[in-house]
């Protein structure tokens, strides 16, 4: 059995559970996804020298493509929004936008475009500021927006067999939840291989910190490549 | 394992809970965009795309196009059979895609019937089997006779 048939027969699974799971593994090694995960992995690996957090990050970041995904389909399933109209609006603007934002924090990353400082004072901004400093929330944020990142063959594997599923078992919830960490898997297994060989290489892992301007510089570039990419591909 | 972890294998256990009865009853709905009548007037083999088109999207499409030539050459002369690639951001075909519900890139296999019955049917199959062409053609060359003979 080739591993496409494997996958068909997975995907067609008669316990939804099953079949989510795997349509989720479709959509990670499809282009988009898989482009939009590699500059996730990129972003997950700024705090390559703490490997727990690595992990975290990467969680947070498949967390943050749960919310996307979950809300998407709960609007579809329990709202009744038309799967047809939310589907060519993200299709015909979802791709469209992110090129030029992964360009816009890669040049943020790079110092290149400056924001303004949060003033810090109330309990949400020091949160915020805690967790933007752990990665956590830039990693779930990150996922947030890639999951809204929809090209054909993506929107294909959501909208013409996930949101199906959904839909035939009134499940708005768990369907997607399976879904998204099936499509965040590549990142969670990247930052948990990162975890134990960083905790390994520690010596290394501290000189590997001091060239963290460096990396930062190179996970920038990484957020441009992709960013010229899906521009390139959609707007030229 | 920290508060989080636990928190969060509980709501997992939670939600298996409430779901797991709508899975099981799930699997006993039956289809509702059928129509029982076998005499089957035209059928069109639809292959629905954006201005923007996939590897896999043009595939699909190609793929499709080849088998219905192929092997549906007569019923195409006839018009038992209607082959087209529909680009979905064209103005001119709203209603096809409105009519069709397609949600993309898409095949969809409308049947309609004498008695005036319409019942259209995405085909998601087609998708995993692009990297086989032969298999591909005679999937759907599978599909096709199928719905001819009004199953």
């Amino acid at each position: 059995m080739s591993l496409m048939s494997f996958m068909e027969v997975m995907s067609t699974s008669s316990f939804p559970l099953i079949a989510a799971f795997f349509i989720g593994l479709m959509t990670a090694l499809s282009p988009c996804p898989l482009a939009t995960n590699i500059t996730a992995i990129a972003y997950i690996s700024k705090k390559i020298g703490d490997g727990k957090k690595t992990l975290w990050a990467g969680i947070a970041y498949t967390l943050g493509r749960m919310l996307t995904y979950v809300l998407l389909a709960s609007l579809i399933v329990y709202i009744g929004v038309n799967v047809q109209a939310i589907s060519l609006f993200l299709q015909k603007y979802g791709e469209r936008i992110l090129g030029p934002l992964l360009i816009f924090i890669g040049l943020i990353m790079l110092n290149i475009i400056k924001l303004p400082s949060l003033k810090s004072g109330d309990r949400i901004t020091k949160l915020k500021e805690k967790l933007s400093e752990k990665g956590y929330l830039g990693a779930f944020l990150l996922g947030v927006i890639f999951a809204l990142a929809f090209c054909p063959f993506s929107a294909v594997l959501f909208f013409g067999m996930l949101i199906p599923l959904a839909l035939k078992f009134s499940d708005g919830i768990l369907v997607p939840s399976i879904f998204a960490l099936a499509t965040g898997l590549p990142v969670i297994i990247f930052a948990f291989i990162l975890t134990f060989s960083v905790s390994k290489l520690g010596k290394v892992m501290n000189k590997v910190q001091t060239f963290e301007k460096y990396i930062r510089y190179a996970i920038a570039i990484t957020f441009l490549i992709v960013g010229v990419y899906y521009t390139w591909r959609i707007w030229i | 394992m920290n508060k989080l972890t636990y928190i969060g294998i509980g709501i997992f256990a939670l939600l298996l809970v409430f779901f797991v009865p709508k899975y099981i009853n799930g699997n006993a709905t039956a289809p509702g965009d059928s129509n029982l009548s076998s005499d089957i007037e035209k059928i069109e083999v639809y292959h629905f795309h954006g201005n923007h088109q996939c590897y896999s999207c043009k595939t699909v499409g190609s793929y499709a196009e080849e088998t219905v030539n192929t092997y549906f050459a007569d019923e195409l002369d006839s018009g038992k059979i209607v082959f087209g690639h529909i680009n979905g951001e064209l103005s001119e075909n709203i209603g096809l895609v409105k009519k069709y519900g397609a949600t993309g890139s898409s095949l969809w296999i409308g049947v309609y019937y004498r008695d005036g019955g319409f019942a259209k049917e995405e085909n998601v199959n087609v998708w995993y089997k692009i990297d086989n062409k032969e298999d591909y053609m005679n999937y759907l060359k599978g599909v096709i006779e199928s719905k001819l003979s009004g199953a």
